[in-house]
């Protein structure tokens, strides 16, 4: 049983980085500006995936439980059983600062891009020599 | 297909095998173990615990605590690079305006009509999820992304005029801004201000009676846990949220004309 | 045999998100390329709340399939549609 888990497990990572892979070939071999910002947007979120992924654990019995109490503890015993079945809480709290900040930056990318193709006229990379 | 295409292919196939065989054989580190980092595991401990006032968060939700309190830097940059963005894209359009006194078009009366039953049920689940941050999945982010698309919605199916016509213009989108990051510093500092005139001693950001010092926020109200410093960052956050991404796409808006007159045609090569 | 069930799950998800990632990047209409990269970002979103994170599901769902797209589709509204 634990075989069969571990086995699934990597295979989501080896498809997170099979994305990875897709996502930058888009990002390097297609001259659209457009294109390139969405397989931009697909890379980074790849990246986030790896950090959840790591977070996992496994318990003895059942499936893991979210990082949260369901009610305030009222002895030492409700705590060090919510500490052993509780998923990993850091690399949540990494990869929310990580979108937000991905998001600002698309943001100001995509203001980018509208200037670009009102001052050159196209967006392609093939066809405008800086 | 060209020959650098063909060459790009190639090399991200390398990488993904070469990736994928260090991560079947272990070299990356174990996936999924039975036991936590310890850091994790300290961090468990002591997100509830009313036997160790003195390390604790006092907060059920072990994630909203990590973010705002046990590493309450890092978000506080965080919110700084999103407002250095939003500068950065005013800079951008600059001089650019809503045209004042034309009455607004938008898209036909069944949008209109359907869109004022929806928007306010989205609103009012964002300021839900902002206000029970501490107790259950949620927070200021979560909240204030809920809100700017109840906004965006507002904004398509009526017209960026309308918004202009209610008198939320650019600049008050900004001053909602610079409001909620005020009320976050504000918040920040409350306890070493209170420390400086009464005596004693206090740190920035804090929560919960330390070693050194007695002073805390409150952590009960009423019947529930509060968790003190954790549900006023999370309004503030909320508001600073909503007005920020709202300026960012009302901006993306703008129409051609507008935008015209502060780029004057191309000069293409 | 029901306890993997919630790992099985993610399986497919992540399946689905490699069929959908490369056929975004393949595309030369550019609409139907972001309503790819949405299918994508659903499946990641399922992803997620199997791998007990709901803090990031309530960030990345409003952020990524609600945001991004749009301002992707105003770029397109402005800019060309179709690659090359």
């Amino acid at each position: 049983m634990s075989s069969a888990t571990t086995f699934l497990l990597t295979t989501i990572m080896i498809s997170f980085i099979i994305n990875i892979a897709i996502s930058l070939y888009g990002v390097f071999a297609k001259p659209s500006l457009v294109k390139k910002f969405i397989a931009l947007t697909i890379f980074s979120d790849s990246v986030n995936s790896f950090a959840i992924l790591i977070g996992f654990r496994r318990t003895p019995l059942g499936y893991p439980s979210i990082a949260v109490m369901p009610s305030p503890p009222q002895s030492v015993e409700d705590l060090k059983r919510f500490v052993s079945e509780a998923v990993d809480p850091v690399p949540q709290a990494l990869v929310l600062t990580a979108v937000v900040i991905g998001l600002a930056v698309n943001m100001f990318l995509v203001g980018l891009i509208m200037l670009y193709y009102k001052y050159y006229g196209s967006t392609s990379t093939r066809r405008v020599k800086i | 297909m060209r020959l650098s295409d063909i060459a790009i292919g190639v090399s991200m196939a390398m990488l993904a095998l070469l990736l994928s065989y260090l991560i079947v054989y272990g070299g990356l580190g174990p996936i999924a173990t039975l036991n936590l980092r310890p850091l994790a595991v300290s961090f468990l401990n002591y997100t509830y615990n009313p036997w160790k006032i003195v390390y604790s968060a006092m907060s059920p939700e072990a994630v909203t605590a990590i973010v705002w309190d046990f590493r309450g830097l890092d978000t506080y940059f965080e919110t700084s690079v999103l407002f250095i963005a939003i500068v950065g894209l005013i800079a951008l359009f600059r001089g650019a305006n809503v045209v004042q006194g034309v009455s607004s078009k938008g898209l036909s009366i069944i949008v209109k009509t359907s869109t004022k039953l929806v928007a306010p049920l989205i609103l009012v689940a964002g300021a839900s999820l902002a206000f029970h941050g501490h107790l259950s999945p949620g927070g200021g982010f979560q909240g204030g992304s809920f809100m700017t698309v109840a906004m965006t919605l507002l904004a398509i199916a009526f017209s960026i005029e309308f918004f202009q016509q209610k008198k939320l213009t650019l600049n008050r989108l900004l001053a909602i801004r610079c409001i909620g990051l005020l009320a976050i510093v504000v918040v920040s500092v409350y306890l070493l201000v209170k420390a400086v005139l009464l005596g004693g001693y206090a740190y920035i950001f804090q929560n919960m009676p330390r070693i050194n010092s007695p002073y805390s926020m409150p952590s009960w109200f009423l019947d529930r846990p509060l968790a003190g410093i954790l549900f006023f960052f999370n309004l503030s956050e909320s508001i600073a949220v909503i007005g920020g991404l709202t300026l960012g796409v009302v901006l993306l808006l703008l129409r051609e004309e507008e935008l015209k007159a502060i780029i004057g045609g191309g000069e293409h090569e | 045999m029901s306890e993997m069930l919630p790992v099985i799950m993610a399986f497919v998800a992540a399946l689905i998100s490699i069929v959908a990632t490369w056929l975004a990047v393949q595309e030369r209409d550019m609409l139907i390329a972001t309503l790819f990269s949405a299918l994508q970002s659903t499946c990641y979103a399922l992803i997620y709340y199997l791998l007990m994170a709901p803090d990031i599901v309530l960030v990345y769902l409003p952020v990524s399939v609600g945001i991004l797209p749009l301002i992707t589709i105003i770029l397109i509204k402005k800019t060309e549609r179709y690659e090359e």
